[in-house]
């Protein structure tokens, strides 16, 4: 049997007095294409921060590939292969499209503390170079980030995501705010990453929830309550009651 | 990640170079010598000083008000290491090893500064560091074993160079030329190399820096000691100038002149501190003239609030806004202070940074 890309066992995360989640068990096996779906506050950005480390889970375990990460930083675990996004942009403003994905490059490779600037044949500078072609920013390398626009500044931020090779990738809405027509885009764009990478989204635009993945968790109240394929999803009892009773 | 404006800045620097032999041809001979010796000379050195501050606040959003202390740090190591100052208090070291010992010194407090201020920004982190320049200031001012007390080292007459002496006003005015474009250029270097791309970074987003794997702390402590390296350049060179260094040049008032030479200036590019020194300069020097001595601090208030008022971005913004009017060109978001930095992170990280 195949080891899960992602397998949590019965993590939980609580801020005070607040369970934003609470004994989350799931796996997600390599290749597979998951899409975290729920109401706003049902803890789908506090599961990504547990399994990307920026918040650490307060009960319960967390392995990538098999190797337990439960206790590991943030940047050790992008090293081990997770990347992810940010619902909220979290970009350097300052600084211009290749020089953000130089510092995502590098800060992943020895020799990250450097008074020299990168030569010309440098690696990590091929590799921004690459990204941004990838993410369809190659006109806008010296571009600063503050002058892009929000579906250029999303592209950007997958393009970052993608910096360490990860075997994960994580994506925090990456449609939230973006014009319908960037979404089409973006839908190509996910399409186009290589079948070996495991993708986790969360996402409130049904259609591209649906479309780019394959199998659906639904979170409410920091529990997962459904897991169903993508294609038989929005019939279920559970989300029509959460995605229409509800009234969200 | 090349820098584009270097023809501009080369231009500069010849006219600078060529101006004790331009000035004569513009100004009666008694006058161009005094604008060389005392108010060109003075406001370079100034500038580098307040360019060690400008430094901090530009790439890393850090405003330091110990850069004054720490060209002091430089200055009384030198006045204390070097032979022929007076009082004597080890005087051993030629220049040659004076002046490499107070620039250690400098560096070594500026890492010292970081170190210590490290968890600490904004308002914090200015509180911070002006309680500790002023905490040294006063520890000097009554030490008399080593420091002398508020009399302070007199007779710190400089080198000698290839057989030109410092106390000669172009061969000072030329020697602290060539040190501030080292250094302007330098910055200008190392804020594209990975070091300084990391130090913009942390200026805005800090939390990201870190989940990308580069140690903030190192680098936040290592842009203290670059910006130490550069003051103590700028008090071993106001030493000199001044023949000696006392308490005087480094307390609360000088401390406060070197940041309101860089707040004028313009805190979004290192140039900002040299223009900011020479209205500076130029306005301290003239306040006497253009009405009476003591009235230096009302007009430097009052030069202060224009260009704040005008321009937040200070005389480079104003420049910059010139350029556009002329041009006829939109406005760009700016990447200066006021709109990039001093936004504080929780507006942007508002959903996943805890309150
Ligand atoms: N850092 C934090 N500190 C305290 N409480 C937090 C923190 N992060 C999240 N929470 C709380 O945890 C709960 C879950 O939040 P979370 O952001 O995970 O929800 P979400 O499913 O991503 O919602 P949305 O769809 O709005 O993004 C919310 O009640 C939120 O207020
Ligand atoms: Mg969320």
């Amino acid at each position: 049997m195949t080891e899960p890309a992602i397998r949590l066992q019965a993590v939980s995360r609580r801020f005070g007095a607040l369970q934003a989640v609470r004994d989350v068990t799931l796996d997600v096996m390599p290749g597979e294409r998951r899409a975290v779906l729920g109401p706003n506050g049902a803890g789908k950005t506090t599961l990504f921060n547990t399994i990307c480390g920026d918040y650490p889970p307060t009960g319960g375990s967390i392995a990538l590939f098999g190797t337990d990460i439960t206790g590991l930083r943030p940047h050790q675990r992008t090293r081990l292969g997770i990347g992810r996004t940010y619902q909220t942009s979290l970009l350097f403003n300052g600084l211009t499209v290749l020089e953000n994905l130089f510092i995502a490059v590098r800060g992943l490779r020895p020799g990250r503390f450097s008074f020299l600037r990168p030569g010309r044949g440098d690696e990590g500078v091929a590799r921004a170079r690459e990204l941004a072609d990838r993410m369809r920013l190659s006109h806008l390398l010296a571009a600063e980030v503050l002058n892009l626009s929000h579906g250029q500044r999303r592209q950007l931020e997958v393009g970052m995501a993608l910096a360490g090779d990860p075997r994960v990738l994580m994506l925090d809405e990456p449609a939230a705010g973006l014009s319908p027509g960037d979404r089409p885009e973006l839908l190509r764009l996910l399409r186009e990453l290589p079948r070996s990478l495991t993708l986790i989204l969360i996402e409130h635009d049904m259609d591209i929830a649906l479309s780019a993945t394959d199998v659906v968790s639904v979170m409410k109240d920091g529990v997962v309550v459904v897991e169903a394929p993508a294609d038989r999803i929005e019939d279920h009892p559970v989300v029509q009651s959460i995605y229409l009773g509800s009234g969200h | 990640m090349r820098s584009r404006a270097a023809p501009w800045s080369l231009l500069g620097l010849a006219v600078l170079l060529a101006l004790p032999w331009l000035l004569p041809q513009l100004l009666p001979q008694g006058q161009a010598q005094f604008w060389t010796a005392s108010i060109l000379g003075r406001a370079i050195v100034f500038g580098i000083i307040a360019m060690s501050l400008t430094f901090l606040a530009t790439y890393g959003g850090f405003v330091s008000l110990a850069q004054m202390m720490i060209a002091g740090i430089a200055g009384y190591t030198l006045a204390i290491f070097v032979e022929g100052a007076v009082p004597r208090v080890v005087g051993l070291l030629g220049y040659g090893a004076a002046i490499p010992l107070a620039l250690l010194a400098a560096t070594a407090m500026g890492i010292l500064m970081g170190a210590i201020s490290l968890r600490s920004r904004d308002i914090y982190l200015l509180m911070i560091t002006l309680a500790l320049g002023m905490g040294v200031f006063r520890f000097i001012e009554t030490n008399i074993a080593w420091f002398n007390g508020y009399e302070g080292i007199r007779n710190v007459v400089g080198p000698s160079l290839f057989g030109l002496d410092f106390r000669n006003a172009l061969v000072f005015y030329h020697a602290a030329l060539g040190t501030a474009a080292l250094l302007y250029f330098g910055i200008l270097y190392l804020v594209k190399t990975p070091f300084g791309l990391v130090l913009q970074g942390i200026r805005d987003n800090p939390r990201r820096v870190a989940a990308l794997g580069y140690a903030v702390g190192l680098h936040r402590i290592a842009a203290f000691g670059v910006a130490g390296f550069i003051a103590g350049c700028g008090g071993v060179l106001s030493t000199i100038y001044n023949i000696g260094i006392s308490p005087g040049s480094i307390g609360l008032g000088a401390t406060v002149n070197i940041l309101i030479m860089s707040v004028i200036g313009g805190l979004g590019h290192p140039i900002g501190a040299f223009i900011g020194s020479l209205i500076f300069t130029v306005l301290d020097t003239f306040a006497a003239t253009i009405y009476d001595r003591d009235r230096f601090n009302t007009l430097i208030g009052l030069a202060f609030l224009a260009i704040v008022l005008v321009s937040p971005d200070g005389a480079i913004g104003v420049g910059a806004r010139l350029r556009r009017l002329l041009t006829a060109q939109p406005r760009p978001a700016s990447r200066v202070c006021g709109e990039v930095r001093s936004r504080p992170p929780s507006t942007r990280t508002a959903k996943e940074e805890p309150p």
